[in-house]
């Protein structure tokens, strides 16, 4: 049978396939140990040292390269992903609640929120500036031009998880509540909220790593003080040294810990949705 | 009860949706507007103003630099999108299709959405040491004894932005193109094989066409992305490529804003144009 032959084939190619993905941050992170302060950022390893990781925290005697100025950049991308976060996740939750009834231009609408996503980061950066700096004539702020474009670029994501979510959703719950005479307001806040939760911890996954990553759309939008897309894009052009390794490993590690937060809260809410199906089922 | 009326509906709906939609109107439409509008404006040295001229629109096409820099990135989008598609296409083939598994299919997505936790900028980086001259490929093929001198057009080229680009790229064309394969009914493969008709016919006529809406909505993914690129060309090509997105970056740093917004107004007719034509191969909405 052919597809015998193929089937091992194609397993081969996937595992070179996935070690395509993963090469050049295997490399890196190798690298990230390399010694300090004379080891350059390629091969071979002189020594194997945590220099540059002590480096990134400021913990080595003064040398030639400066440490990263990633300290400051570091909290303000980690507040203006929060605030995108809060801000997409609401808008998206609310606009996916909209969905579920039919209504005139529904098309127009969703295209006009997908379209966030759809367009370059450039385009939209660019267009932030230019509305800003031309015909507002207000000055460029993380937290005012980037932190709009990010919610653009987000929202539409908050907006899809949230709509696949309600997509599946059981309204009778709902419509059992309404009919007992409890108020809309309380209804979501007290059956419709638990229910999509799950969604919604989603949604602020998405909203917040996408804005913590983001760069075009900073580039352009944010004024004179950096973010930590914009810190790490600025040692681009001059010389890297092996500290931007390690601090590319210590963000991914940053990642998985968001990750593994997500994880746990997600296993948390469906124990307990668990947990509560089982009580009607005793009652 | 609180049975809701028809009108009350209504503006229900219309509260829910209003704060989104006037987000999307103030700060998406209307930048795009905007730098439609200011491509027509004046430009001089220092200053910018809303004299309507066409001055920066000739310029753009009287200059070798700026119509070169269109057609390295159409180059450079038909090279990544070519390579996407063949190297994503087998690996989706197996992990949409092939693995029966429905654990060992989600763990291989898994695998290949991991990287994206990783910065984007960190990720194009780490090609670097990769790449170089001194680069682990080219030590790896010193040692295997394949080469005898580094290969030096690996790092710093049109080669090395075209590999970054391959490989953050590419999980955007397997994501889709697996996720269709993994709806083929598995019977009408079943049915065809048991017809007689072998592997290559069957893919070319009944797992192809079937994956082929996954493939309209990776290539739409990667098109978007690639055609609006700076970073990868900037950190990987030493500035040797330029991309449109490249020459925005730099208008914009000496506040050239009518030439950057010309070139904005083009990368925009660019993606519409792509994603138009894409959307005519396949009709997404009966498809999906």
């Amino acid at each position: 049978m052919e597809s015998n032959v193929l089937k091992p084939i194609l397993a081969v190619y996937v595992a070179l396939f996935v070690l395509f993905l993963y090469g050049p941050f295997i490399v890196l992170g190798i690298l990230s140990f390399q010694q300090g302060p004379e080891g350059g950022p390629q091969f071979p390893i002189i020594e194997w040292s945590t220099y540059w990781y002590r480096h990134l925290f400021g913990m080595v005697p003064p040398s030639r390269i400066a440490p990263l100025p990633v300290g400051e950049a570091l909290i303000r991308s980690l507040i203006l992903a929060f605030m995108t976060m809060v801000t997409a996740t609401v808008l998206g939750v609310m606009a996916a609640q909209a969905f579920r009834r039919r209504f005139r231009g529904a098309g127009v609408v969703f295209y006009l929120i997908v379209l966030g996503m759809m367009v370059p980061g450039v385009l939209t950066g660019l267009g932030t500036s230019l509305l800003a700096n031309n015909v507002l004539d207000i000055e460029r702020h993380w937290y005012t031009t980037a932190f709009v474009a990010h919610v653009v670029y987000t929202f539409p994501f908050a907006f899809l998880v949230m709509l696949a979510i309600l997509n599946r959703f059981d309204s009778s719950v709902e419509e059992a509540s309404w009919s007992l005479g409890v108020s809309p307001i309380r209804t979501f806040r007290k059956v419709t909220f638990p229910l999509i939760f799950p969604g919604v911890l989603s949604a602020m996954l998405f909203a917040f790593t996408l804005s913590f990553d983001e760069f075009p759309r900073t580039l352009f939008a944010s004024g004179r003080d950096q973010t930590l897309p914009l810190a790490i894009y600025g040692t681009f052009s001059v010389e890297i040294h092996p500290n931007i390794f390690a601090f590319g490993v210590m963000t991914t590690l940053f990642s998985f810990a968001l990750l593994a937060v997500y994880g746990i809260l997600m296993g948390l809410s469906v124990r307990r949705a668990k947990k509560m199906a089982m009580q009607e089922e005793i009652a | 009860m609180t049975i809701q009326t028809p009108a009350k509906e209504k503006t229900h709906t219309f509260r829910l949706l209003a704060p989104g939609v006037v987000w999307m109107i103030l700060f998406l439409v209307a930048p795009i507007m905007m730098i439609v509008y200011v491509s027509f404006w004046t430009q001089t040295t220092f200053s910018i103003n809303s004299t309507l001229t066409l001055d920066s629109w000739k310029n753009f096409f009287g200059s070798e630099a700026y119509v070169g820099a269109l057609w390295t990135t159409v180059r450079l989008w038909l090279i990544v999108l070519a390579l996407t598609f063949l190297i994503g296409y087998p690996a989706a083939l197996y992990v949409g299709l092939l693995v029966k598994s429905k654990t060992v299919s989600t763990v291989l997505l898994v695998l290949c959405v991991i990287p994206f936790w990783t910065s984007f900028l960190i990720r194009v980086l780490a090609w670097r040491p990769m790449l170089g001259k001194e680069g682990a490929i080219n030590i790896l093929l010193q040692k295997a004894g394949i080469i005898d001198s580094p290969i030096e057009v690996l790092l710093f080229s049109e080669l090395s932005v075209i590999i970054g680009m391959t490989q953050i790229y590419v999980v955007f064309m397997v994501g889709p193109i697996a996720f269709m394969l993994g709806r083929i009914d598995r019977n009408i493969i079943e049915a065809a094989r048991d017809l007689g008709a072998g592997f290559g016919r069957i893919f070319w006529k009944i797992i192809l066409p079937l994956s082929l809406p996954g493939v309209v909505v990776g290539a739409i993914f990667v098109s978007v992305m690639v055609l609006g690129e700076f970073a990868t060309s900037g950190a990987l090509s030493g500035r040797k490529v330029n991309l449109l997105g490249n020459i925005i970056v730099t208008q914009v740093g000496s506040l050239k804003w009518a030439m950057a917004s010309v070139v904005g107004v083009i990368l925009t007719i660019l993606l519409g144009i792509v994603v138009a034509g894409f959307l005519r191969i396949v009709d997404l909405k009966r498809e999906l």
